[in-house]
């Protein structure tokens, strides 16, 4: 029973990690269908980021989430502005590459600056844990859980309740319907993918406790992202966060009874059996 | 979905009678391949020509569902894993020469074409995208996990290929290129020569009409289902043949060198490249991609500038790069690959025909 | 328009030739320079360039040809051609990775170039009777056996757990270390591998502790190791002893964590206070010039490119007279004692002995065997606060 709980525990705080990735995936993947590649590598940029403010500034990596989210939100605006933009009505594939070439674009100069070694960012909490009823919780994971719950519950409340929010969830729902109804949909994308790098670099800096950081890091990362994504349904939130949990869970439950090399093929199973039988995802809307 | 594209579907060309001097330059470039490794005799550039050709063989597989019938599949890898582990499987267990082994590979890549098909073809755009590449990696984590039969993240090291007997030659010295070198050589042959017919035949009329709009091809009555499984398995047979190739070639397989995303990619970045959906885009990648990212990587360029006495290689200028080149390959060759797409969409084939004759060639969506 | 690709092409790969001063000895250098091998790659680039340095004070003057391998074994045997047949370096040194070591060892058989690897694992690289192929490091084997020997030597487990990573040098490791624990008779209780990089173990191992097992054998890469023991310390892993089998159980970083270090054994092939001639002084000055502390990789690729280079000058830069002498020749430097021999179906193994550091106040303690140990050993290992 501790076996089982103590996995639940863990797989429902690093399901919180998960569903930030994913939620930054799915504003981009909403609102612009582009399958970006380039996730993971951004939610490195995030991590050596929060790490170059820890070592050089002393910002602690959950206080630095404040300076990473404008920064990396300017850094997402810029790429969908010079890059993104202009194959947003490409084929999928060219789509695909020039994310790839971006990706590798980033981690290779960040390889440049920063060598490949691995770096590791030890805090006075990283690995702390306190215990409730014989089952342990690791209190940076526990940090960064509630961080991701208070920033999903203010996008959920921005994208309902603002103007601009809402002009964004018209836009992951019908871009030309939006475009006719006068939204602006180049400015929405340029703010969905500015929010989707913030969303990932946050991601990135909360994990860094607990994590490493090397420039290859974001391939890990990015298939997981499309996983949570489609798994919640494109462009909700709600589904998002549902599907990191879900996906950590997964795992969790996966490595403990079925075998830890089996997990993954676990998650990827869930997935095609989401795609077959609820394409639209758990959360969204149907859209095939 | 411009007009050119839609006229090439509704009206098939007639097929020109090709010109003598086609003909003659065909004929002058088949006996300059062939005599090849005759005129050049370093390993080395074999080595190279042996890697194009696997690449033009994985480009043109790719081609037939990705190009010809718009199904951008990301998970090629699967079918050049398949065929790999076959072969050596079938080599090393069984004593099975891979001659033999790579029918059996193709056979089992077909099966896990159509299970994979299957899944796959329900969806589109974006979701066919990752459904294919979520089926690649549950593909190469079994590989990983069933050691008994794939030994795993270890490998299968090919140790002795059985000596061929073709007529009255007996081939036994497998460490050669020349045998690979024809081999592949012929294999790039019969993949132009399926794609040729392919895009001459009613089925290449069928599938590019899918390309263009499955819903208005269906109401023609081309059978969706059909035509895309058909697309699937020439392209799943031509690429496990080529991960056969490859095993019997490299002699070392493991799960993350022909199984990976990475291999995925390659394969798509040869057609995009080069240019989707012609015979011969596949083959311009791969002559583009092939010596371009081994010289961006064994640093030839540095070393030609200082050759060409443009830097001093003492200078400072010279000790950076000499320091950097070696970091940078890859980032070098992420900038090519955004450049292309951004400024070349239909690849480097389209670029330069819209180029030449100021026109979009046939057969881009 | 192909036509002109493929001349262009024979131009380009034929018609360059090698440049350097006919007086230098060409070495050429294979290493994962890039790709997701890089992190581990840096350091024997590192040890590789403290070699060049050194050589060049005793008037050996190398001209080494680098050739990044991104970590794939056809990228290695690309770079393997170039260097036999276009560069025509005496001898190689490398690749890193087993899987890479091992396609280009039949290359090196082939064009008749003597390959010191310096630091791969994989025992099957020196146990295809190749005469060209030559390994300075101790292989597979030898991790798992003096790692469980000096268990077994300092108390009595009876069951042990193994956590690896899905990759080639985690899962050939495990594979020798089951064997010889079937041998000396502990019971395996759990055997998980993971992928490196996931950042969540915590199910895998509070599935070990429930099977309370008295050895814990991990075998990761760098960082997972620090990962794997934070998250053993959150749940209260308790076995009598850790073992860890390498790469990251033997980083500086790794034993900065004295939290979670403390009392974990690793096994490696060198330490920086062995009594290995000259091995202190390696140490500090690689310190001083990457700002960093020398890794085993270093060392072994140190190691490796000093024999292969003072080989191939006393040699004159002959193929096969690099071979004869690297198959008669004896050193003794940063590594110890260095002669590659014929034993057990290995051939040119250097019989390395690998030696078994254990953590104590955040620093490496060379603890076995007995005649290198530094400090006593630690055991069983402490109750975690």
């Amino acid at each position: 029973m501790t076996v089982f709980l103590q996995s639940l525990i863990s797989g429902i705080l690093i399901g919180g990690v998960y569903a930030l990735i994913g939620i930054g995936l799915t504003m981009i993947f909403g609102v612009m269908r582009v399958i970006n590649f380039a996730h993971g590598d951004i939610m490195m940029v995030g991590m050596y980021l929060t790490y170059n403010l820890f070592t050089l500034c002393g910002i602690d990596p959950f206080a630095s989430v404040v300076i990473c989210i404008p920064v990396m939100f300017l850094f997402g605006g810029f790429l969908q502005k010079i890059f993104i933009n202009r194959v947003l009505n490409a084929l999928p594939q060219n789509q695909i590459l020039l994310t790839i070439g971006l990706g590798l674009i980033m981690s290779n100069t960040i390889m440049l600056i920063y060598t490949s070694d691995y770096k590791i960012l030890t805090t006075s909490y990283s690995s702390g844990s306190f215990r409730i009823a014989g089952i342990s919780i690791s209190e940076p994971l526990a940090i960064s859980f509630l961080i991701t719950v208070i920033i999903t519950a203010a996008l959920y409340w921005f994208l309902m309740k603002t103007d601009m929010g809402q002009a964004i969830r018209a836009t992951a729902q019908d871009r030309e319907a939006a475009q006719l109804m006068g939204i602006n949909v180049k400015r929405m994308s340029v703010i969905a993918f500015g929010l989707g790098t913030a969303l990932a670099g946050t991601a990135g800096a909360l994990i860094t406790p607990t994590y490493y950081i090397f420039p290859q890091i974001g391939s890990t990362f990015t298939l997981k992202a499309f996983v949570i994504t489609v798994l919640g349904g494109m462009g909700s939130v709600i589904g998002a966060t549902l599907g990191g949990v879900i996906i950590g869970i997964a795992e969790s439950m996966g490595a403990v009874y079925i075998s830890s090399g089996w997990k993954e093929v676990l998650v990827y199973v869930i997935f095609l059996l989401v795609l077959l039988f609820k394409p639209s995802g758990l959360m969204g809307k149907s859209r095939m | 979905m411009n007009s050119p594209a839609k006229s090439a579907i509704t009206k098939p060309p007639k097929s020109k009678a090709p010109p003598v001097t086609y003909l003659l330059a065909t004929v002058a470039l088949l006996s300059l391949l062939f005599a090849f490794p005759q005129i050049v005799d370093s390993p080395y550039t074999l080595h190279m020509m042996i890697l194009i050709f696997l690449s033009i063989i994985l480009g043109e597989s790719w081609n037939i569902l990705g190009g010809y019938t718009g199904q951008y599949s990301v998970g090629h890898a699967a079918y050049f894993g398949t065929g790999a582990y076959t072969t050596m499987m079938l080599m090393q267990y069984a004593q099975v020469p891979p001659w033999l082994g790579v029918w059996v590979g193709v056979a089992v890549a077909i099966i896990v074409a159509l299970a994979i098909g299957s899944i796959c073809f329900r969806l589109r755009g974006p979701y066919f995208v990752l459904a294919s590449i979520a089926a690649a990696e549950i593909i190469r984590l079994t590989a990983l996990n069933v050691k008994s039969f794939t030994n795993g993240a270890e490998g299968i090291l090919a140790t002795d290929i059985p000596p061929l007997k073709l007529g009255a030659i007996l081939i036994t010295d497998f460490s050669s290129k020349l045998p690979f070198y024809y081999t592949g050589l012929i294999l790039v042959l019969l993949t132009i020569l399926m794609t040729w017919l392919v895009q001459h035949s009613k089925l290449g009329y069928c599938l590019q009409a899918i390309r263009e709009d499955q819903d208005a091809a269906h109401s023609l009555g081309i059978n969706l289902t059909l035509h895309k499984n058909i697309a699937l398995i020439i392209s799943a047979a031509f690429t496990s043949t080529a991960g056969s190739f490859y095993a019997v070639y490299i002699g070392f397989i493991d799960p993350t060198s022909v199984l990976s995303l990475d291999m995925s990619v390659q394969i798509v970045l040869i057609c995009i490249i080069g240019g989707i959906g012609t015979i011969f885009g596949p083959v311009a990648g791969a002559i583009i991609l092939v010596p371009l990212s081994e010289a961006l990587r064994s640093n030839m360029i540095a070393q030609g500038l200082f050759k060409a006495g443009l830097v001093g290689e003492e200078s400072s200028i010279g000790i950076f790069l000499k320091d950097n080149l070696a970091h940078s390959h890859v980032l070098i060759y992420g900038i090519l690959v955004v450049v292309v797409i951004l400024f070349m969409p239909e690849g480097v084939l389209g670029f330069i025909s819209k180029f030449v004759h100021g026109k979009t060639r046939r057969g881009v969506s | 328009m192909k036509k002109y690709s493929v001349l262009m092409l024979m131009a380009f790969f034929s018609a360059i030739p090698s440049l350097s001063p006919a007086a230098a000895i060409k070495i050429g250098v294979i290493n994962s320079i890039t790709g997701p091998e890089a992190p581990i790659g840096e350091n024997l680039t590192n040890g590789t360039k403290l070699a060049q340095e050194d050589l060049k004070k005793k008037n050996i003057n190398v001209d080494l040809v680098w050739e990044d391998d991104t970590g794939k074994p056809q990228i290695a045997m690309s770079a393997m051609e170039k260097l036999a047949t276009r560069d025509k370096v005496v001898g190689v040194v490398g690749p890193y990775t087993s899987a890479c070591a091992n396609a280009v060892a039949k290359l090196a058989e082939k064009y008749k170039v003597s390959l010191l690897v310096p630091a791969a694992a994989k025992e099957e690289i020196t146990r295809q009777g190749y005469k060209w192929v030559y390994r300075m490091n101790a292989p597979a084997d030898v991790y798992a056996s003096v790692l469980i020997d000096a268990a077994l030597s300092m108390g009595k487990p009876k069951t042990i757990a193994f956590i690896y990573e899905n990759t080639d040098f985690g899962t050939s490791t495990t594979k020798t270390a089951r064997e010889y624990v079937a041998k000396k008779g502990i019971k395996v209780v759990a055997d998980e591998s993971y992928s490196k990089g996931s950042p969540d173990y915590r199910s895998t191992l509070t599935k070990i502790k429930a099977r309370n097992p008295d050895l814990v054998f991990m075998v990761s890469y760098v960082a997972d190791a620090i990962l794997l023991m934070r998250q053993a310390r959150e749940i209260q892993l308790q076995p009598k002893a850790f073992l860890g089998g390498g790469a990251g159980f033997t980083t500086a970083e790794f034993a900065r964590e004295k939290e979670i270090s403390n009392g974990v054994f690793a096994c490696t092939q060198w330490t920086d206070d062995v009594s290995w001639p000259d091995a202190k002084e390696f140490a500090r000055r690689y310190k001083s010039r990457f700002g960093k502390e020398p890794t085993y990789h270093a060392a072994c690729a140190y190691a490796s490119m000093m024999v292969m280079a003072e080989t191939a000058a006393k040699a004159g830069g002959d193929r096969e007279k690099v071979r004869i002498e690297l198959k008669k020749g004896k050193w003794n430097g940063i590594m110890g004692e260095v002669k590659f021999a014929d034993y057990d179906g290995f051939t040119n193994q250097n019989r390395h002995q690998m030696l078994v550091e254990q953590i104590q106040n955040g620093k490496y303690e060379t603890v076995f065997p007995l005649i290198f140990a530094t400090k006593k050993h630690l055991y069983p290992f402490p109750k975690w606060q």
